[in-house]
Parts: C-alpha cells; sequence; structure tokens
C-alpha cells in the first residue's frame, strides 16, 4: 500500500446506522473507495480495525452517552479532518429535538423510569460539534449517495468538499416538478438544505426536512413564502424541528433578526 | 473469576457486545450489552401529527426502515379509521419483500457464512466462494432496487403515505421487478440447498417459544392482525402487550421482553417453526426436504430459516407484481377526518415480530409505543449463549465459548448486523493456466468448445474443440452437440473444461483458466449460451467447471482469427495434446 493514502476511520455514535448502511450500500464504488484510500476503522464493513492517526474521521450520529464523548474526543485527537456525517450528527438527529435539559430529563424518565445504568451515563443528545470542533459537515438523514461519493473523491484527492447551500426548492425546480405548495400541501422545500435531489416532491411527497436547515441568504422570503400560503408559524417551527436538532434555536433567531 | 467478553461484536452490531463471566466451573452471568445511546424516538413523537410520525418512527433503523414504515402505516390508519385499497397493501408487501430479500441476503451470506466456511469475513471468503459473495451482492441490490423504486429512497424513503403512495411505479418497473426476480431463482435454490444443508452444531439446544404475525387465511407470510405462538396461542393485535410485557435491565438501553416470565424468541426461525406448514410452491417442498425437530430448539438454524425466507419472497414478487398488474387504476390517497383514536400495527421485520401502537388526540400523536424484535429475543439470546458456555465450559472447552457465543448472537440477527466485507471482491485471473490444467487431467476432463464463426476471435473455442478431435482426444464436445444433446448427465463426475474468449480486460491472446464461479452470470462472455447450459448444471457439476478462455482482440462480424489469438490456440493445443 503506498504510504500517500489517506487514513480514514468510520465512526457510528447514536443514530440508526443509516449513514454507514447508505455507504455500505455503494456497493459499486466500495471497492474504490477501499482502494482509493486506507480504510483504518469501519466497525459496520470490517472487523480489523485499527484505532491510530487518521487524515479524515467520518463520524455518525449523535453524542448520547458518557461512552460516546469520550470515543469522539479520542476520534479528534487522532484525526486531522472530522466529517460529521447526516443528521445526527451534524446537527443532533430528531433526538436532539428536545430542547431543554429538564424536557429530556422528564422523557428519559418516562421510558426508562428510574433505572441507574450500568455500562455508560446517558447524556442529553448533541451534534458531535457540541464536544469537538467539526471541519465539515454532510448532512441528509441518511446522507446522499452523489453527495458522499463526490465530498469522498475531493477529499481523497485533497480538494475541499463542495456542498449546496441553496434549498430542495432549487432542485425541484431542475427536476420540473409542480409545486406542491401550489395544491396547498406544505412542503418544506423552501426552509431545507438540498443536495439529496428532491426525491420526496419528486415522488409527489412533500420534503419533511431532514436535510437540515439552509442557511442562505433568501430564507426569510422563503419564510414568508411559506406564511402567505397560510401555514402557521408554530407549524412550520413545529415541523423544521424534526430534522433540526439544535440547529432550530439559532434557525428561528436568526430569522428574527433578518425580519428587524 | 474471569470474564469472556465480546466487546463490539464485529460484523453484528457496531455498539453492541456480549459478555459472559466464568467463576471456577459456572458461567455466572451473560450478558448482551446494547451501547447505543438512547434516543427516547417513542416520546419524540408526542406532539406531532401523524404524517411526522411516519416519518420520524422509521428512524429508529435504517436496515429495517420499511418495516417501520409498515408498522407505522399499519397503526396510524387503524388509529385514524383509514382503510387503504388492495393495490396499496400488495404494493406495500412487495416494498416489504425487498427488505427482507437485502437483509436475510446480506446476513446468510456476509454475516453467518464467514463462520461456517472457517474465515474471518467475506472478504477472505471470497478467495474461496466468490461465486456466492458476488451474487449474494447482486441479490442484496436488487432488494435496495425494490425499495428505492417503492419508497423513493432506498433507506428512510417518504413515498409510502397514510392512506396510500405518493406515486406508483410505472409498469416496466414492475415488470423489470418481476424478471430480475425470476432470473435468481437457480442461485435461490443454491443458497436454500447450501444454507439448510450446513452442520450446524449441536451446543446449544433447548426448547423455547417463538411468536410470530398471523398472516390469517392460513398463510405465510409478514404481517397479520394477530399474533401467533408456537403453543397455537393467539393474541390479538390490541394486546400485545400481554405477549411483550417489556421491562428493562441496567445494562442496556434496549428493553426486554418475556412472556408469562419465560423468554421467547422472534425472526425467520420463529415464523419458519410456526408457519412453515404453509408454505407454499417450490418454498414447500424445500421445507418439507430440511425441516427437522432440531430447527425448534436450535437458534443456529435462523440461518437455514433466512434462506428458506429467501425462497418465498423469490416466489412471492411475481405474484405479486402479477397481482398489481391485474389493478390498472392507481387509487388516490385516502384522506381522513378522524382527529382521535388509537390503533396497532403489527408486521414482521426480517428480524422478527415489529410493533407500533399510537394514540392520537386532537390531530396529535399523544401516545407511541415501539416494540422491536431485539428487544424480544435479547432475553432468549442471553439464555442461549449462556447454555452454550456452560455446555462447552463442561467439556473443557472454555477457548470455544467466545467463537461460540459469537455465533449465536449472530445467528439473531440482532439490530444492526451489518458488516459487508466486498471490498476488495474482485480478483485478477491467475496466468498459471497449465499448472490448473495439469491438476485437473487426471479427473478426466470433458472439453466443451463454444463460439461463433464468422465473428473474428469468437471461433476460437471451435478451433480449440476441432484441434482437440483432430489430435484424437475423447470426451470433446462443441457447444451445438452439448444443446442437441441436452443431456450433461453422461458428463457427471468429470471436471467441466469450457473452451471460450473472456474479456479479461487483459491484453489480447492473454490465456487463463478460471473456475467457472468466477464468470458465471457475470456478462464477460460474449454470447449467451453459456448461462443457458450452466443453469443445468448442479451445484456440484459447478464448483468443478472452468473457462479455458483466451483474450480476444475482437468479435467483430464477419472478421477473422486475430494473430494474438491463433497463437494462443496453438499454445494451448500444444500443452493439452502433449
Ligand atoms: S416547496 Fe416543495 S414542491 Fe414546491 S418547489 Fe419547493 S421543494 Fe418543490
Ligand atoms: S425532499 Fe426533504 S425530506 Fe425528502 S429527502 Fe430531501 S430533504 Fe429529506
Amino acid at each position: 500500500m503506498p504510504k500517500d493514502k489517506l487514513k480514514i476511520g468510520i465512526y457510528e455514535l447514536t443514530g440508526c446506522a443509516g449513514d454507514a448502511l447508505l455507504i455500505v450500500d455503494c456497493e459499486e464504488e466500495l471497492v474504490n473507495i477501499f482502494t482509493a484510500a486506507s480504510i483504518e476503522a469501519f466497525l459496520m464493513a470490517k472487523s480489523d480495525n485499527r484505532h491510530g492517526e487518521l487524515d479524515v474521521a467520518l463520524v455518525e450520529g449523535s453524542v448520547s452517552t458518557e461512552k460516546e464523548k469520550e470515543e469522539l474526543l479520542d476520534i479528534r485527537k487522532r484525526a486531522r479532518v472530522v466529517v460529521a456525517i447526516g443528521g445526527c450528527a451534524c446537527v443532533g438527529g430528531p433526538q436532539a429535538a428536545f430542547l431543554d435539559k429538564k424536557e429530556w430529563e422528564k422523557n428519559l424518565k418516562k421510558v426508562y423510569g428510574n433505572i441507574e445504568f450500568s455500562h455508560s451515563r446517558p447524556l442529553q443528545s448533541k451534534p458531535i460539534d457540541a464536544y469537538i470542533k467539526v471541519d465539515c459537515y454532510l448532512p441528509g438523514c441518511p446522507i446522499g449517495k452523489a453527495q458522499f461519493l463526490s465530498t469522498f473523491a475531493r477529499m481523497v484527492n485533497g480538494n475541499p468538499p463542495e456542498l449546496f447551500r441553496f434549498p430542495v426548492c432549487v432542485e425541484c425546480k431542475w427536476h420540473e416538478n409542480d409545486c406542491l405548495l401550489n395544491k396547498d400541501i406544505l412542503c418544506l422545500g423552501p426552509l431545507t438544505l438540498a443536495g439529496c435531489g428532491s426525491v420526496c416532491p419528486n415522488f409527489n411527497v412533500p420534503c419533511f426536512g431532514c436535510w437540515g436547515p439552509t442557511e442562505e441568504a433568501n430564507r426569510t422570503s422563503e419564510y414568508y413564502l411559506l406564511r402567505e400560503k397560510g401555514f402557521d408559524t408554530e407549524v412550520i417551527k413545529n415541523r423544521m424541528a424534526n430534522y433540526s436538532g439544535t440547529r432550530i434555536t439559532e434557525f428561528f433567531e436568526q430569522f428574527r433578526k433578518e425580519k428587524r | 473469576m474471569k470474564t469472556i467478553s465480546i466487546d463490539h461484536l464485529p460484523r453484528v452490531e457496531g455498539n453492541g457486545g456480549v459478555f459472559a463471566t466464568i467463576d471456577g466451573h459456572v458461567i455466572t452471568e451473560v450478558k448482551l450489552v446494547i451501547n447505543e445511546g438512547p434516543r427516547l424516538i417513542e416520546r419524540l413523537t408526542v406532539g406531532k401529527t401523524p404524517e411526522e410520525d411516519v416519518s420520524i418512527a422509521p428512524r429508529i433503523c435504517a436496515i429495517c426502515s420499511v418495516s417501520h414504515k409498515n408498522a407505522a402505516l399499519r397503526a396510524m390508519e387503524n388509529a385514524l379509521g383509514v382503510k387503504v385499497q388492495p393495490k396499496i397493501t400488495l404494493l406495500r408487501e412487495l416494498a416489504h419483500m425487498g427488505e427482507f430479500i437485502e437483509s436475510h441476503s446480506l446476513h446468510v451470506y456476509y454475516l453467518a457464512l464467514p463462520d461456517y466456511v472457517g474465515f474471518p469475513n467475506a472478504i477472505a471468503m471470497a478467495s474461496k466462494f466468490p461465486f456466492e459473495v458476488k451474487i449474494a451482492l447482486e441479490m442484496k441490490q436488487f432488494g435496495n432496487a425494490i425499495m428505492k423504486n417503492l419508497n423513493g429512497r432506498m433507506i428512510h424513503g417518504e413515498n409510502m403515505v397514510i392512506g396510500g403512495f405518493g406515486s406508483f411505479p410505472t409498469r416496466e418497473d414492475l415488470v423489470w421487478i418481476k424478471n430480475r426476480a425470476i432470473q435468481f431463482m437457480p442461485f435461490v435454490f443454491r443458497t436454500v440447498e447450501l444454507f439448510c444443508g450446513l452442520d450446524y452444531p449441536t451446543v446449544p439446544e433447548s426448547d423455547t417459544l417463538y411468536a410470530c404475525c398471523e398472516p390469517g387465511n392460513g398463510q405465510y407470510g409478514f404481517w397479520g392482525e394477530e399474533i401467533i405462538l408456537s403453543t397455537g396461542e393467539k393474541v390479538a393485535r390490541d394486546d400485545y402487550k400481554s405477549l411483550t410485557n417489556e421491562f428493562l435491565v441496567s445494562h442496556s438501553y434496549c428493553k426486554r421482553s418475556h412472556y408469562k416470565g419465560n423468554p421467547y424468541s422472534v425472526g425467520a426461525l420463529a415464523r419458519v417453526n410456526v408457519l412453515g406448514e404453509r408454505l407454499q410452491g417450490e418454498s414447500a417442498k424445500m421445507y418439507k426436504k430440511y425441516f427437522s425437530p432440531r430447527w425448534k430448539k436450535n437458534p443456529l438454524f435462523h440461518n437455514a430459516a433466512q434462506a428458506l425466507e429467501i425462497l418465498y419472497c423469490f416466489e412471492k414478487v411475481p405474484e405479486l407484481v402479477d397481482e398489481i398488474l391485474a389493478i390498472p387504476e392507481n387509487p388516490p390517497v385516502v384522506p381522513y377526518t378522524t382527529k382521535t383514536g388509537k390503533g396497532t400495527g403489527l408486521v414482521e421485520a426480517p428480524r422478527g415480530l415489529l410493533i407500533h401502537h399510537y394514540e392520537v388526540k386532537d390531530g396529535l400523536v399523544s401516545d407511541v409505543d415501539i416494540i422491536t424484535p431485539t428487544a424480544q429475543n435479547a432475553e432468549d439470546i442471553e439464555r442461549y449463549c449462556y447454555l452454550a458456555a456452560q455446555k462447552l465450559l463442561d467439556e473443557g472447552k472454555e477457548d470455544a465459548i467466545r467463537d461460540r457465543m459469537d455465533l449465536v448472537v449472530r445467528a439473531f440477527d440482532p439490530c444492526i448486523s451489518c458488516s459487508v466485507h466486498m471490498a476488495e471482491v474482485k480478483r485478477a485471473p491467475s496466468d498459471d493456466w497449465k499448472k490448473k490444467l495439469a491438476e485437473l487431467q487426471p479427473a478426466g476432463p470433458a472439453f466443451i468448445g463454444i463460439g461463433k464463426e464468422g465473428r473474428s476471435d469468437d471461433r476460437a473455442g471451435l478451433d480449440l474443440a476441432a484441434g482437440m478431435k483432430e489430435a484424437g482426444m475423447e470426451n470433446v464436445y462443441l457447444e451445438t452437440e452439448i444443446e442437441e444433446d441436452h443431456s450433461l448427465e453422461g458428463l457427471a463426475g468429470r471436471p467441466l473444461i469450457f473452451l471460450d474468449i473472456v474479456n479479461m480486460g487483459e491484453p489480447a491472446g492473454k490465456i487463463a483458466m478460471l473456475p467457472l464461479q468466477h464468470v458465471f452470470w457475470n456478462a464477460v462472455l460474449s454470447h449467451r449460451l453459456l448461462p443457458a447450459v450452466s443453469n443445468r448444471l448442479t451445484y456440484d457439476q459447478i464448483k468443478n467447471a472452468y473457462i479455458l478462455g483466451i483474450q480476444p482482440e475482437s468479435i467483430e462480424e464477419g472478421g477473422r482469427l486475430s494473430n494474438s489469438v491463433r497463437a494462443a490456440v496453438e499454445k494451448i493445443l500444444e500443452e493439452i495434446t502433449n
């Protein structure tokens, strides 16, 4: 193996393992991935995993236990570049939607009662950047194949990743779909980061926002578009909260500022 | 005191482990630990609309996302009094089949098989089973393609909605699915033969209770309105709690289940044990051929049951497609007006019984209960690990405990059992064809020349066979002779060597002896006869068949044999006739 091969580790914290599964599902390209880089660790795909220095660590899942937090800190120490892959790592995922600690504790109790866990203390789920510096975010629930492969290819060749910053609606227009909002269906396309290829509207179902919130500048007008359509702020906010994790607060903060 | 641990169980679940503690001559404890953090998905959807719930709830597990989607839809539709058209149910069932095909083929070939044939993982196994590794991957891809087609994405698609479908697959898509399923059949049979015929260890064996959905109408199937147990008892959908009785243990965030104080098992083995007699067609034949009372007490037979279910799915898919195509109208999404209600949805996920229960109040979800297969199996996984560990310890085989527990846990296929070792599956054809040929000579191989005249290098196989006949060799045939004769039986017991050109991506004239399994089914061959012949071969024959191939320069219509290939033909003839 030439020694200039990029050393890559793929790690899973708490989530549904969909991002790792998606990587595994890139069947055709996997051989090339494994040849282009040296995959040091990928629990889902191999058993001979090493835990040394890394050029890039891809981390899926939110931090939800003390043990995961330690694991993550260790990964950061070993890796030159850390990429958050998938909604759970980027924004905390659905499990990070309990915004205040009290509410989370109440719900933890509701599900697990007063039991004292012996193996690892639970933590309120947070995106990985709550604990470490993240160099790149690959959004999606799960991440998209095209975006993953292009990011991966750029990284292997030493280029910075290039991700979309505009909303799903742009991709939806590329696909020449009839806009669902015209049929008074609440579609989160205007507020959601593009990258999935507008799959849901392509299938005539509204976007649920699983790529997380877009940070593109014209979101305010997009937001007003939804308001004009008669959707109430609370309803939009509730729905945006499903996949925006801890970002939802900043997101609406920003709106308030832009409005002024 | 000593602890044997399998932390980070490779090839089962990224975040799990089994720990056994030995004290003197006794196993004092066995723990299955699931380190995944708590996600509280059940609480997350409280306060959301039903639509949002059926989007979020499947995010529990990517590998079972279609099962979760179907369970959520069934529960929600029960709660809201939505009745969908038969076409919708059929399409959902087809998507469900996709998930089973994907999940089962991945599990049996990539996770379970390496253990039984003595390899650390599937990549290593590919050296000996390249054919299985390759076609299993295609089978898995096929499962994904079905899900993507019907649900929008292979993971977490949103096309299946409350009351129907966002959009419908085209007729072409459905016909493609059907045809592709039929094409896989020979391999599916081999899968059943392989996994049902494996020599499963006798430790651990112990009776247990099995539970699965009762599909109704005396059918085999993956959902229903009741649960049926191996005792014959039935539990109504809404009484599911009397079966599952969830409780918690401090060493895992995954809840546990007990029925009347006893552990029970769910999954492929449970379904086959409870419903096996109801299988139809080829699946019924295979069931009769392989089923034995050992299946009822040995969890390792999960793999055999999964293989049987792969066959069930491949028989079912074309049937479902025909039924769907018989209903031309695409029913619109059924709207609902009910704002309050409760409902339960029962489905079989690949790993077993999956239950979603919802209460909706004034249009918002007010209570959620989700019971996963792994939660129900956890107790039995620990129990069987314990039995195995203790038995092996009694027999003085302490060293074997770790591997055996590994085998047991893996058989149950808990949660995320993904680990596809398919990197480096491709291998370069070897260039020492002479050595291989010499090795086969004592067994009296038969040679079959394949090709077509008047198509440049495509005639090479025929020229080779003609040259051999001329030199007075026996057991040499032309493809046309085999085709007319239709009896390959006369060749039984002999290695078969097909003479043909093969596109190996090498310089023209390159000669290689390839095990047929390397190239079988793959379109590296210049024409279609070979698959036609090889489909008639038994598995034993395929394992003992080869292609003596030459890299062609061209197969253009009307062209002549190229010089490089002519030289290769001469080289082979010289070697063989000497
Ligand atoms: S709102 Fe939805 S349907 Fe309309 S353009 Fe945007 S993504 Fe497409
Ligand atoms: S359309 Fe929206 S919900 Fe659908 S995949 Fe894309 S981002 Fe996710």
